[in-house]
């Protein structure tokens, strides 16, 4: 029963798709590819319904009839509210997502509400994974959903569901979204050896090293640079964002070299990059990464960070 | 997701609900069973208030297996609406006993529902619907609160939410109970087991009987007339008639199979519509003497009563006719003379005794009952609601002590005091009088107007009504009860004390309830038929009725789609925005659609660049939507003026005529 329904509903999700095609997010949910059915206690409403009508039609009792006619026509009306729980609602997804193997995606979907009904209960369900929320009315709502991932390299989702089972419980209503997300699914951030330190320095002097007297000049703000560095003044007095730079920060760059872990596996080789791209990152010194067929230049901050995650999550597979 | 544990608030709010629509059955369930079931609820909750769960199973195995068999020596049977309700609220008691996750207040939900149901099967009363409807209400609230994940609407809130479905669910729900076809007949026998006894004339009499039917103000059965009403002392319903007699109760004939006696009509023919109400008999009560009637298993017996198959267990219309005055020239039966002239053995030697002189006096039968009449109008009899008790010789000691009697104890005597003399003669039961309700146009005959009188058979003329209560009490006869009973005696009935506008209340409330019970409850196949005929359709049946109700469910789902969607694109308060969107559909559908994170300036921009033809109405119209939007009031344009110009704004022909 239970792979005759999941055949069923693959089916569905194929025709989904060769029906509508992709999706460009932000998409609003008409009502043609919103699909509705009786939830189990809702088959079970169904049958007590029935029996009313045969209890009210047998003893004739107007009374009795029109109680089960009210209880049905309530289900009927709840049909159209379930239905409504999911129209016209605004749906956008984070499309990038950086995680790391082993550990979960956090993968977001704006739900924006422009009518004056609240939305309640939306479940997402995307890579067997789930999340709820309920959207009020003019109101947009975040929903998390929260997927393991166990493997390194690009996952891809194409399709994401969305359902409800607002009000009572006895319908619910879904909807499938062809909208593309790509999760960069990061190496754990394993290995035994310690970062690589540049040709003079370890990292504790060169922590010791930094300070004034390194001032070596002003650079415009990206983002990403580290906000403790900012120049207030300059931009308090009616300037650009800049920040001071350091000499040791500028002039130290380290590698992250693939080559020199000669003796490890792939695997091992990218987990052991990735830990050292993170604790550079976290000690704020400029780093570049070198893998076969791909070389990042020496930089820091959060963008310089996430693309050298994606290059190792990208490893060997066609997208790099 | 949904956790799925239930807490001890949803636990209550179900409990309550079950309380509840168990309380409508309170009047028909033994008193254990609700009992129980909130036992059950108390136990329930005082183990979740302490953050247990469920109890063992053991225990509800215990329960059960207490319950059940209880249920069974009670009723020896589930087939039926008692057993079956309490077999159905033990069920909800037990799962609410061992209620662990939602899906378990799911099924007592539904329990409830059908509970709720079971309670109108046989009942006919405005109020318990509105209760119930109100439960169901109440229910569908809890079950919001129940399914909801994350926060739980407050009750206020819910209950609103439960209000609007169940608004919005009302037309739809006249209509299928407008137009869905009914049966004639039952799908299946519906098994009978009423316990409740009814009040009502029984098929024996012992004087005095009737005193207690006296002071019930309950309705026996309304009548309507096409027509006028027979006049004050014509009005008799004919009821159970009583030939045997033992000295101190009157009864039936046992199985009367024959025949009724040919009449021939004197009178104009009255006819009416008789609402009975349920009595758990099977006489119906015609305005004496029936004709002709529209229940085709109704037969008249030997003694002229009408008779159905089953006793009566539901209000029932039935279309009569009947002529006030007749007579039969046709012999009387040699054995029914028999019965009719049989007096109680070895009792009653005095009215014997008085019997032989009268009718040696008035050899002649009606002089006779006429001699009779008089001795009870001259001599100091008294009509009253407390008559004091007879001895074993009742009738001797009614007629030569005690003097003080109501209509039973005349009309016993009567009968007795012609039966001695050799008349046949019997004892006749039912209501006569009633109430004209002038709100509702239609008399309504109470059970404190049941009545008894006699008939005697008088050779040519056939059997004749004599009614000895209307020599002593004629008023009884002419305007009903409360007026007879004199001084100290009077009536104690919540309503008897009766001022002149509670009375008229009183009358304008049973005129409310007839038209409920003639529009509503009485509801059938004919009504439907009548229903068609209204909407102008020619020769109706239960196809038509079918395609009625097909279209006007089509209808009234399309006005649901709209009315429930009508949410989902709110109309923006704001004037100049609403025409401003307006301009921007106008726009889109011209191939130019306003991007999210355009204003009305850019958009204006865009528009000239791409359409040229366009740009100075775009242009200027984006302009005056910026001023009247976003600046003080002025001059420059009208919102009028500008509600207008994008009226008048068509994209589409310019760009057809720019192209010609």
């Amino acid at each position: 029963m239970v792979s005759l329904r999941q055949a069923a509903v693959n089916q569905l999700r194929a025709r989904v798709i060769r029906r509508h095609g992709r999706d460009s997010l932000p998409i609003s949910i008409n009502r043609r590819r919103i699909y509705i059915l009786p939830t189990r206690f809702g088959f079970m409403l169904g049958a007590v319904l029935a029996a009313m009508l045969i209890a009210g039609l047998n003893y004739n009792s107007n009374l009795a009839l029109a109680f089960a006619f009210l209880m049905s026509s309530m289900a009927l009306v709840t049909m159209h509210h379930c239905n409504r729980n999911m129209l016209r609602l605004s749906v956008d997804a984070t499309i990038e997502v950086d995680a790391f193997a082993g550990r979960e995606a956090r993968l977001e979907f704006d739900l924006r509400n422009g009518s004056s009904v609240d939305r309640r209960d939306i479940e997402v369900r995307c890579m067997n994974a789930a999340g709820m929320g309920s959207v009020a009315a003019g109101d947009s709502e975040t929903i998390e959903v929260i997927a393991p991932v166990a493997k390194r390299g690009i996952a891809r989702v194409s399709q994401f569901e969305m359902r409800t089972r607002y009000p009572f419980g006895w319908f619910y209503s879904w909807t499938y979204v062809q909208g593309s997300i790509t999760i960069y699914v990061a190496p754990a951030p394993i290995g035994i050896l310690s970062l690589p330190c540049g040709a003079s320095q370890g990292a504790g002097s060169h922590s010791e090293a930094r300070g004034d007297e390194d001032f070596s000049g002003l650079r415009v703000y990206q983002p990403g640079m580290p906000l403790k560095h900012m120049a207030w003044k300059v931009l308090a007095r009616g300037g650009e964002p800049v920040v001071r730079s350091y000499s040791s920060l500028a002039a130290q760059p380290e590698w992250l070299d693939w080559s020199t872990l000669a003796g490890l596996d792939t695997e091992a080789r990218l987990s052991q990059l990735c830990l050292w791209v993170l604790e550079s990152d976290a000690a704020q010194r400029p780093y570049g990464l070198r893998l076969p067929g791909k070389e990042l230049a020496p930089s820091g901050g959060a963008a310089h960070r996430y693309a050298c995650l994606r290059a190792l999550a990208a490893f060997g597979s066609d997208a790099s | 997701m949904i956790s799925d544990r239930v807490s001890y608030e949803q636990l209550l709010g179900i409990s309550i609900c079950l309380a509840l629509a168990l309380a409508a059955h309170l009047s028909t369930l033994p008193l254990w069973v609700p009992a129980m079931v909130v036992a059950c609820g108390l136990v329930r909750l005082r183990f979740a208030r302490g953050g247990r769960g469920a109890p063992s199973r053991a225990v509800l195995i215990t329960v059960a297996a207490l319950a059940i068999p209880l249920l069974f020596f009670r009723f020896h049977t589930f087939n039926g609406l008692v057993a079956g309700t309490a077999l159905l609220s033990v069920t909800a008691g037990l799962k609410l006993l061992e209620t662990k996750s939602r899906r378990d207040i799911y099924i007592i939900t539904l329990i409830i529902y059908f509970v709720s149901l079971a309670a109108l099967l046989e009942s006919t009363s405005f109020w318990l619907l509105s209760y119930l409807i109100g439960v169901c209400w109440l229910t569908t609230a809890t079950l919001l609160r129940l399914t909801s994940s994350g926060a739980v609407p407050g009750w206020r809130r819910s209950l609103r939410y439960g209000g609007r479905v169940l608004a919005q669910a009302l037309p739809l729900a006249l209509l299928l109970w407008l137009l869905f076809p009914r049966f004639a007949a039952p799908l299946w026998q519906v098994p009978n087991d009423s316990q409740t006894a009814a009040s009502g004339l029984s098929d024996t009499m012992s004087p005095g009987d009737i005193t207690q039917l006296a002071l019930s103000d309950e309705i026996a059965f309304r009548v309507r007339f096409d027509g006028a009403s027979p006049p004050n002392g014509e009005r008799y319903y004919r009821g159970p008639v009583l030939d045997v007699f033992d000295g101190r109760t009157w009864s039936r004939l046992p199985a009367d199979r024959r025949a009724p006696p040919a009449l021939k009509p004197q009178g104009p023919l009255y006819k009416y519509t008789v609402m009975m109400e349920p009595h758990q008999h099977r006489w119906i009560f015609m305005l004496d003497w029936p004709d002709r009637w529209n229940l085709p298993r109704a037969r008249l017996n030997g003694t002229y009563t009408l008779l159905q198959p089953e006793p009566l267990s539901r209000p029932v219309d039935i279309v009569g006719a009947s002529y006030t005055r007749v007579r039969s020239d046709g012999p009387l039966d040699s054995i029914m003379r028999k019965i009719d002239t049989k007096s109680a053995p070895g009792r009653d030697p005095r009215t014997t005794e008085l019997a032989r002189e009268l009718s040696s006096a008035h050899p002649d039968a009606m002089e006779f009952v006429a001699a009779v009449l008089a001795m009870i109008r001259e001599q100091p009899f008294f009509y009253t609601l407390t008559p004091p008790k007879l001895s074993d010789n009742s009738v001797d000691d009614f007629l030569f002590n005690t003097k003080r009697g109501f209509c039973g104890h005349y009309a016993s005597a009567f009968v007795a005091l012609a039966r001695a003399a050799g008349i046949p003669a019997r004892v006749v039961t039912g209501y006569s009088g009633g109430t004209l309700n002038p709100y509702g146009d239609y008399w309504i005959v109470r059970q404190s107007d049941a009545h008894a009188w006699a008939e005697v058979w008088i050779e040519g003329k056939g059997w004749v009504r004599v009614d000895p209560t209307a020599a002593v009490a004629p008023e009884r006869v002419e305007r009903g009860l409360s007026d007879a009973a004199v001084g100290a005696e009077s009536l104690t009935g919540p309503w008897q004390q009766r001022t002149r506008w509670l009375a008229g209340l009183r009358l304008r409330f049973d005129a409310v309830k007839e038209i409920w019970r003639e529009r509503i409850l009485d509801f059938d196949q004919d009504s439907q038929r009548k229903l068609l005929e209204m909407l102008k359709i020619p020769e109706p049946d239960g196809q038509k009725l079918v395609m009625v109700l097909a279209l006007g469910l089509t209808l009234v789902f399309i006005w649901l789609t709209w009315q429930v969607r009508r949410e989902l694109a709110p109309r923006s308060k704001d004037v100049a925005a609403r025409a401003y969107a307006r301009l921007c559909a106008k726009l889109a559908a011209a191939g130019l659609p306003r991007l999210p994170h355009e204003g009305a300036e850019a958009y204006a921009l865009r528009v000239a660049r791409l359409r040229p033809d366009l740009a100075a109405t775009v242009t200027q119209l984006c302009r005056q939507y910026s001023f009247l939007r976003y600046s003080a009031p002025s001059a420059a344009v009208t919102l009028g003026q500008f509600q207008a110009a994008v009226r008048a704004f068509k994209p589409r022909d310019s760009r057809a005529f720019s192209r010609t």
